[in-house]
């Protein structure tokens, strides 16, 4: 299936900012960030489609995936 | 402090604190060990200040009666991580309730001086009345234990912070730490944000103004009108040494994972505090022009990836931290190397005194928030009045108020900065809540009870209204909807109720709140600590306990001190004129505000009974 998947502040380097890949059918968001070596720690926001979602959701072909940084606050 | 019990939730009166009372009037001192009247004062920090706090019945900050209190947390100066904060707490100038009555406040910073204050032996000073004369306090060990000298500080005044703590440095030596007020300060009857700096290992090294502030609720402008212009902590440094326990939960602290976002890029950390511009910005929720995001990407021009090809960014630390949040800009040379000094970026100076005031070249931002620090200002505070008075002067053209300063105009911004700290511009000194009456336009002011708003929009935080001193260090529900996306009314409630307000308990203990930000001090972590560094024996649950009774203490006070339920509200633009562009679910309707104002209160009404002292 295809994704779209953007990426936000730190995880762009190294990586990229958005780009469209293709993943096997049912994979979930923790497969993608696995792959991509986003570490668990900074992964702060997962959304689908532009709504929050869980690292445990099953992603469908047509999905945008977006993977942002934690905030702190300060 | 003195421990005659390893159980100190049920027998507090075993531990005792070494306080110290100076009235500034006439210099005379008390030294005393006072026992402790529950976990909350044996923590320290605002769980013993405001406690002593709610025994005075005080109606104007400025008033001999008014005392500033300046503590440490059980963990100050311990082998910690992050053991290093100082809080200064008071009746504040500038967060008022409408009746017109100060609120309780504190307001904390790290750097060396909270460790240097600990290690001479003192762990509380309060500061009566007022001196006659300006002076400095000089807080020294010795072999009788802690003293506390008031000196003659003529020679300090009109210096900013940095140039106050070069000049007691030249006298102290490499022994002391400080804290001081800048020239804000020392015009407290005109600037009511006045902020006190703490001076860092590598401020003194470098002589570069590499200071952090406890910088909300006036603390600064307090102690200027004390005419106290400076602390000297001087003591040999006592840390003890690292056991095997205190090891595990500093490598924890680094390596664990809880800290892991704000330690430096390089690292392989999030890299500070910074990059919550990255993240908001996603939802369109950047503060811009007096928190009106407008759906384009201005604000990215503040990004670090942007900033980093301009300047050269220092990664750095209070002495002995390992999270290293601190970002550093500097001039970047021609040949590539780092250059002098500009300022700190951290979120929410850069984004209040950049962004939000439409400044978004980050030379002009970093000069700002340089102007700020050295004369001695809550950035905060200071940011957000001055945004208020732009969006004035852009919705009354023709007739624009003092300079008529508008978005984005560098050279008039920063002539109401030197203006402000000079004490010649008491409408922006004395903060967004009173300047707002004054025009009769206050639904854009972006204050909450007085006290203005952090770089998250109130669109995301209805929880601001429950903060008990400034809204994101006192409750931290600044992530509950655009973090975790709950937009539902059980999770606001709850979060306000139960979680969130757990944030404070950094503010009794000692820490920073980025020892473990999200779990709060009831750890094991914690418990761990002050086993090993003091063979106390805590709950997490006690610890718990504790920490929520302070908070409702804080609360308590505000309503004694004339808040009204009305007033636990945001800025009325919110729902007046509700902002397209934020994407993110709506939850500040006012159907929304008044079904969790009324929620909240039944949980927390209840449980107010009782703990302040009979009037
Ligand atoms: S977390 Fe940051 S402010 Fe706190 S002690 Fe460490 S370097 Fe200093």
């Amino acid at each position: 299936m295809t994704l779209t998947i953007q990426l936000v502040g730190v995880f762009r380097s190294g990586r990229f900012n958005d780009a469209v890949r293709e993943y096997p059918a049912a994979t979930r968001v923790r497969e993608v960030v696995d792959e991509l070596g986003i570490p668990g720690p900074l992964l702060g926001i997962v959304l689908i489609n532009g709504i929050h979602a869980g690292i445990e959701d099953i992603l469908n072909d047509g999905d945008t995936l977006c993977l942002l940084p934690f905030i702190d606050g300060g | 402090m003195k421990y005659f019990s390893s159980d100190p939730a049920a027998e507090p009166a075993s531990v005792l604190y070494s306080r110290c009372t100076v009235d500034l009037k006439n210099g005379e001192m008390r030294f005393e060990d006072v026992p402790c009247r529950n976990l909350e004062d044996v923590l320290g920090g605002f769980g013993r200040s405001f406690q002593i706090l709610a025994e005075r019945n005080i109606s104007h900050a400025y008033c001999e009666e008014n005392p500033l209190i300046v503590n440490t947390g059980l963990l100050t100066g311990s082998s910690a991580m992050t053991g290093m904060r100082t809080y200064f707490s008071g009746y504040s100038p500038i967060k008022a309730s409408k009746k017109g009555l100060p609120a309780a406040m504190w307001s904390t910073g790290s750097g060396n001086f909270g460790a240097k204050f600990k290690w001479t032996g003192l762990d509380e000073l309060i500061f009566e009345g007022r001196s006659p004369k300006p002076v400095y306090a000089l807080i020294r060990e010795s072999a009788e234990g802690p003293l506390v000298e008031l000196k003659p500080a003529d020679h300090l005044l009109g210096l900013t912070t940095h140039e106050k703590m070069m000049v007691l440095q030249k006298e102290y030596g490499s022994d002391a730490h400080f804290a001081a007020i800048g020239q804000a300060g020392e015009q407290w009857q005109n600037v009511y944000m006045g902020a006190v700096a703490l001076s860092t290992d590598n401020q003194l090294k470098s002589g570069e103004d590499k200071m952090r502030f406890a910088g909300r609720g006036g603390m600064g402008s307090l102690m200027g009108y004390k005419n106290l212009l400076a602390l000297v902590a001087r003591s040999s440094d006592k840390l003890k040494p690292l056991t095997p326990e205190v090891r595990n939960v500093n490598i924890n602290v680094v390596k664990g994972g809880g800290s892991t976002r704000l330690q430096p890029i390089s690292r392989g950390g999030g890299g500070g505090t910074w990059a919550a511009y990255d993240v908001l910005q996603v939802f369109n929720a950047v503060p811009v022009n007096n928190f009106r995001p407008q759906g384009n990407d201005l604000p990215e021009k503040l990004f670090r990836e942007r900033v980093e090809k301009q300047f050269d960014i220092k990664s750095q630390a209070c002495f002995r931290c390992g999270i290293t949040c601190h970002n550093n800009i500097h001039e970047k040379k021609e040949d590539g190397k780092s250059g002098r000094f500009l300022a700190k970026f951290d979120y929410e100076p850069l984004n209040l005194l950049g962004t939000n005031i439409g400044i978004h070249d980050a030379g002009q931002a970093a000069r700002l928030i340089h102007l700020s620090d050295n004369y001695g200002m809550d950035s905060i505070s200071l940011g957000v009045t001055i945004s208020y008075l732009l969006s004035y002067n852009e919705r009354h053209p023709d007739k624009p108020l003092l300079n008529g300063a508008t978005f984005g105009d560098f050279e008039k911004i920063k002539e109401l900065i030197d203006q402000t700290a000079l004490g010649t511009l008491p409408e922006i000194g004395r903060g967004s809540k009173l300047l707002s009456e004054s025009t009769g336009e206050t639904s854009y002011a972006y204050h909450v009870k007085g006290l203005e708003l952090p770089a998250y929009q109130p669109e995301t935080n209805p929880g601001y209204a429950w903060a008990i001193a400034g809204g994101h260090m006192s409750m931290a529900t600044y992530g509950l909807l655009t973090r975790e996306g709950k937009s539902d009314m059980e999770s606001w409630v709850r979060g306000i109720t139960v979680d969130k307000l757990q944030i404070v308990g950094f503010d009794m203990i000692g820490l920073c709140k980025f020892f473990d930000i999200t779990k709060g001090i009831c750890t094991q972590m914690v418990v761990d600590c002050l086993k090993s560094e003091f063979n106390l024996d805590v709950t997490t649950e006690a610890l718990a306990a504790a920490v929520r009774r302070a908070f409702l203490r804080g609360l308590a006070l505000e309503l004694r001190q004339g808040y009204q339920k009305d007033e636990y509200t945001l800025p009325a633009e919110v729902w007046e004129r509700p902002n397209p562009n934020i994407k993110l679910p709506n939850i500040t309707t006012p159907d929304f505000i008044t079904e969790l104002q009324k929620r909240v209160w039944e949980i927390f009404e209840p449980e107010l009974e009782g703990l302040l002292p009979e009037a």
